[in-house]
């Protein structure tokens, strides 16, 4: 018996290290159950890059208090096929941003979607799809 | 009992598969809620195309669409050098906490240049060779068909030394399908993305079978006493010919990975919520 607990666990075990190898784009960081929307976001930088892409912007909290915000999304030729182009996004910009924030609450997070000015909607090549 | 607890070991198992799936996915559809709305790439349009005639004889060239990703063959056990050196690779690229070369973008080698991010390929002929040319970094690999031979002793005192791809010497094997045998290579780089290590005495052949005008089979068969008990196949991949013959530039750039890796993967705490291995 205790031999079949033992092999019980070490196939438990077995499995669970898995986990993080298979999730190789490293979104478990982040609160996926639901994005964080940021009206009147205003963009810092953009770097089209691999591995993965990400902006930089900052916004207003509720005491007008301006907080750098960074999300990340997918890599250039991911994010190509959805529209984005390395001059998408342009400090200054002003937009608004649906993001899956880390789990550390810091402002930082992987991007559902962003919505231009002119109303155009980006959308993350991983988790741009979840509806909100 | 004993099938109490073979039930429960099959329902925890299943759990716990099923859990490592759906974290796995990078694609959308797969999760409940989600609009199945992602464009096809160019591989996948290029996927309907059909055979565009026979292949033509002794010719790849040009340029070739493949997937992100190969098909992963089965790994043989490590031998004990392989697994000690197995065990110091944390890979994971988008966390501060690993040591995958690719997190700060350093060169991939080879075979890793075959075996992850794959989605472009050149062949070019030159007059005593073939380049084969990897749209992912731009890497350029001479591939001699002069009937020269592989160097020996690579790495050691009075050998020629290892490279980050090593040396390659290729011949036609029928009218189609290209062989390519590589030795030498540095053995800092990693066979791959989930961290297989290799030894410079490392032999890999790469068998590119161009089945028809429009595609091309590689398989990458891995030979390394050292770390690996056996020779196995790594990697099977499909490639498309592109009519426009147009590639991607696709750079993995140092200062904006170190950059990744400072505004996003640690304020994000990546590392203390996952680590890689």
């Amino acid at each position: 018996m205790r031999t079949r607990i033992g092999s019980f666990f070490a196939i438990v075990g077995c499995l669970l290290l898995s986990i993080p190898l298979f999730a190789h784009h490293g979104n478990t960081a982040y609160e996926t159950s639901k994005a964080v929307e940021l009206k009147g976001a205003t963009v810092t930088k953009f770097v089209w890059g691999n591995p993965h892409t990400f902006l930089m912007f900052d916004v207003k909290d509720d005491k007008g208090n301006v907080v750098h915000w960074a999300g990340e999304a997918g890599s250039p030729s991911s994010l190509s096929l959805l529209g984005w182009s390395k001059d998408s996004v342009q400090p200054g910009d002003v937009v608004t941003v649906y993001i899956y924030q880390s789990k550390t609450g810091r402002p930082v997070g992987r991007l559902n979607r962003i919505v231009l000015a002119d109303g155009t909607a980006l959308k993350d090549s991983a988790l741009g799809y979840r509806e909100q | 009992m004993k099938n109490l607890f073979t039930v429960s070991v099959a329902v925890f198992t299943a759990a716990v598969g099923f859990s490592s799936l759906v974290l796995a996915q990078d694609t959308p559809t797969s999760r409940p809620g989600q609009v199945e709305q992602r464009p096809p790439s160019t591989y996948q349009k290029l996927a309907d195309a059909g055979p565009g005639g026979p292949a033509p004889v002794h010719d790849l060239n040009g340029f070739w669409n493949g997937p992100l990703e190969p098909k992963f063959g089965e790994m043989p056990s490590l031998t004990a050098l392989g697994q000690s050196k197995f065990k110091l690779n944390v890979p994971d690229p988008f966390s501060a906490h690993s040591n995958d070369p690719w997190r700060v973008c350093d060169p991939f080698g080879f075979p890793r240049s075959a075996t992850n991010e794959t989605r472009g390929l050149t062949f070019a002929t030159m007059p005593q060779g073939i380049v084969i040319m990897t749209q992912y970094q731009k890497i350029w690999r001479m591939v001699w068909m002069d009937g020269r031979e592989l160097p020996k002793n690579v790495g050691t005192r009075g050998g020629p030394s290892s490279r980050w791809y090593g040396y390659s010497v290729g011949h036609w094997d029928g009218d189609n399908t290209l062989v390519v045998e590589t030795t030498g290579v540095d053995d800092k780089t990693w066979i791959d993305r989930r961290g297989y290590p290799h030894s410079v005495d490392m032999h890999v052949e790469e068998r590119y079978a161009r089945v028809d005008h429009n595609d091309l089979e590689l398989t990458v068969k891995i030979d390394d006493p050292k770390i690996y008990t056996k020779p196995f196949v790594v990697v099977t991949n499909k490639f498309k010919f592109t009519p426009t013959q147009q590639e991607d530039e696709q750079l993995c750039v140092p200062s904006e990975a170190i950059d990744y890796l400072n505004t996003i993967a640690i304020p994000a705490g990546q590392d203390e919520v996952g680590q890689s291995k």
